[in-house]
């Protein structure tokens, strides 16, 4: 495969890991109302435990997922136990904080993640026997999973600890009065959250075959936010759809850019960065709630006793 | 009159019909572009040096095409931007090689863009040129699809350490942000100061950090009677502040790529960089080259990069001259031929171009280096040139 299919099914399959961290936030941010700015950090704890896992430890690919998903709870777990009394802003500015550290330790912990250079050659699965397809195959599969995702979170919204979730989001304090363990809800899914933001790195890893920490600027987790935002906050779908618009969108700046004539190319770049932020305001002031706004079902009557 | 009319159309339209059938082929070998492309950091941490190398490499296409292109046929640059972020940069290399089916990416800075790209390259058969210094890069599995123009960190810092011996300082302290290269530039040049009777103290630093005083405090300690300023640009600027106020009266030395007209402005105080040297892998002094690089992007110091990609650009084109294919292997199979083994010594391609086109073998000295490659795509052997702030302004001391 090459050519015009060849990019495109790259874009697809790209756009699933996008859309995998959009899942993941929606999850954490729409679902238990928990601002995630450390999705980076989660991106790279999947990426890096799934590629030293195969490259380092020679453990075959289906363990480096299982890997990802493991460390991805577990870092999860520990960020959310370690900020139980923190909320909204002060929540937002720790993760944050995680996701630099973990930039930093796989900077500096050279014997472990082999620093700056990062970790090339990771294996692809099948990736010789597939050889010009495996793009195109590795797009299916990520896209399979996606739908898998969506799925699970789709029926996990749906019911009643999706419900539980959303009145921890909408007011904390009543759900306890209501008898919520909300401690346990918000540890829950902020660990599987953190576990699909790590499967996203450990399929990005897998994929490009390299890791390191320059991947994981913030900026990723920006155009995650921007996707959730335009898709709609709170429901997973709209976490997918956003994540596609907002790689199609990226791409579709480079052309678009070089549409205009006698600018040089630093001018382009400059208007692909205005593009982008031009579409976050719009979508901000003329469609706050996203494409696919929430909706939420109404909860189903107890039977009447009389 | 009508029949004879109608059989002429009928002629016509089969000759028509023919011609049609026979022309694309003729215009397409005329008129199709050879395609190359820059993949620069024009936003992000690379920021200050892409633009001026895309630039760079744009003049030299439009020299080439205005002297007639090369193989008859027009060459397009196109410009993408790599963000200074491996996974942006993947995506516009993805879109380089798939869509707008490029013979070579030309001028990757970051180490970090090179190791993504790279696998992208040597699988789509494109040929990849960087500027990109970490000692992993020409390790990679690459078949022969990468050269770099930049010196690998073992001889650059072998040369730094000789000259800092040559200016009398024993004491060395290395302060480096943590980059692709911090660890073997450290080892290194222990090693290069033990060996004239010298030692070395050294501390990495985070290059984001607003202020570097107690990095300063701890530098200081060591009693140095020089300091190698081993960063970029923005940390460069502070460091040097830091080390002014805490009274530092020891040398200072530091990469030209960091230590810039750039940074002297920025630091608007004289006395502040007096006296501070810099060093740069360079062209030998009477390299006509560097001239013309001067001349397109109309600066008196052109940073190495520029000249690199510069470079890479001239290498490319005359290897697409000299195998008559515009393909990545092709510019793998040839480009030796043009760099290096003797021949006519030439400094652009137009004059390469035509030269090839007469049969005569060239010999390539550019801007950055005689770009002379070894079979894993480094280059062997390249002159540093040395200069010291003097008032504000950078001046030449040697060039070995």
């Amino acid at each position: 495969m090459s050519g015009w299919a060849n990019y495109i099914v790259f874009i697809i399959a790209t756009g699933g890991f996008y859309a995998l961290l959009a899942l993941s936030l929606n999850l954490i941010w729409g679902g238990a109302g928990m601002v995630n700015l450390g999705l980076a950090g989660f991106f790279a704890l999947g990426a890096y435990a799934s590629a030293l896992l195969t490259v380092s430890a020679g453990a075959p690919i289906v363990a480096g997922f299982v890997g990802a998903l493991v460390v991805g709870a577990v870092g999860g777990y520990v960020v959310t136990m370690s900020t139980t009394r923190l909320r909204g802003d002060y929540l937002a500015i720790v993760t944050l904080g995680f996701a630099e550290t973990i930039r930093l330790i796989a900077n500096n912990e050279i014997w472990l993640t082999r620093g700056s250079d990062g970790i090339s050659g990771i294996p692809g699965p099948f990736r010789a026997a597939l050889g010009g397809w495996f793009n195109a195959a590795y797009a299916a599969g990520t896209v399979a999973l996606v739908v898998l995702v969506w799925f699970l979170l789709r029926r996990l919204d749906l019911s009643p600890y999706g419900r539980a979730l959303r009145a921890v989001r909408e007011d904390q304090q009543v759900a306890q009065v209501a008898g919520k363990r909300i401690l346990r809800f918000k540890i829950e899914a902020f660990a599987i959250s953190a576990a699909i933001a790590a499967l996203a790195g450990a399929l990005y890893g897998h994929f490009n075959s390299y890791v390191a920490p320059d991947v994981f600027q913030p900026l990723i987790t920006i155009y995650i936010f921007l996707a959730v935002a335009a898709g709609g906050v709170g429901r997973a779908a709209g976490a997918v759809l956003g994540a596609y618009l907002v790689i199609f969108f990226l791409e579709a700046t480079r052309f678009a850019a070089a549409a205009i004539p006698d600018l040089s190319p630093v001018q382009h770049a400059a208007i692909r960065e205005m593009l982008v932020g031009l579409a976050l305001v719009l979508v901000l002031r003329w469609r706050p709630q996203g494409l696919l706004p929430e909706h939420i079902p109404p909860a189903p009557r107890p039977a009447s006793t009389s | 009159m009508t029949a004879r009319f109608s059989r002429l159309t009928r002629r016509t339209a089969l000759a028509a019909g023919a011609m049609t059938l026979a022309m694309p082929a003729v215009v397409r070998a005329q008129g199709e572009p050879i395609r190359l492309a820059t993949l620069t950091p024009l936003t992000g941490a690379g920021g200050p040096y892409g633009p001026v190398m895309a630039k760079a490499a744009a003049a030299v296409v439009e020299e080439v095409n205005k002297a007639g292109g090369v193989l008859g046929r027009r060459v397009q640059l196109v410009s993408e931007d790599d963000q200074t972020n491996p996974e942006a940069g993947v995506r516009a290399a993805r879109k380089l090689i798939d869509v707008d089916k490029v013979a070579a990416i030309m001028g990757t800075w970051a180490s970090s863009v090179t190791t993504a790209v790279a696998p992208l390259c040597w699988e789509s058969k494109t040929m990849l040129c960087t500027v990109s210094g970490a000692d992993s890069i020409t390790q990679l599995p690459h078949q022969g699809y990468l050269i770099r123009t930049q010196p690998n960190s073992t001889l650059q810092v072998r040369r730094l350490g000789e000259y800092i011996l040559s200016l009398g300082a024993r004491r060395v302290f290395q302060m480096i942000p943590q980059t692709p290269f911090t660890q073997s530039s450290i080892t290194l040049l222990e090693a290069a100061l033990k060996k004239g009777g010298g030692d070395q103290g050294s501390l990495i630093y985070d290059d984001k950090k607003p202020t570097y005083r107690s990095e300063v405090d701890q530098a200081l300690r060591y009693n140095p009677d020089l300091i190698f300023a081993a960063g970029y640009t923005p940390d460069t600027v502070v460091l040097l502040k830091d080390l002014f106020r805490a009274g530092f009266k020891g040398k200072i030395i530091g990469f030209a790529y960091s230590i810039n007209q750039k940074l002297i402005d920025q630091i608007g105080q004289a006395d502040v960089v007096e006296g501070v040297y810099t060093f740069a892998p360079s062209p030998a002094a009477d390299a006509t080259a560097y001239e013309r690089v001067k001349k397109v992007v109309g600066t008196d110091s052109p940073d190495p990069y520029t000249c690199q990609v510069y470079d890479h650009v001239n290498l490319v084109l005359m290897a697409i001259a000299a195998a008559k294919e515009a393909s990545g292997t092709a510019i793998r199979d040839t480009v030796r031929k043009v760099s290096q083994g003797g021949g006519k010594t030439i400094d652009n391609a137009v004059d390469g171009i035509k030269a090839i086109t007469a049969g005569e073998k060239v010999d390539y000295v550019g801007a950055s280096g005689p770009c002379d490659f070894d079979e894993k795509g480094d280059i062997i052997d390249c002159k540093f040139r040395y200069e010291q702030v003097k008032a504000n302004k950078l001046t030449l001391l040697k060039i070995a």
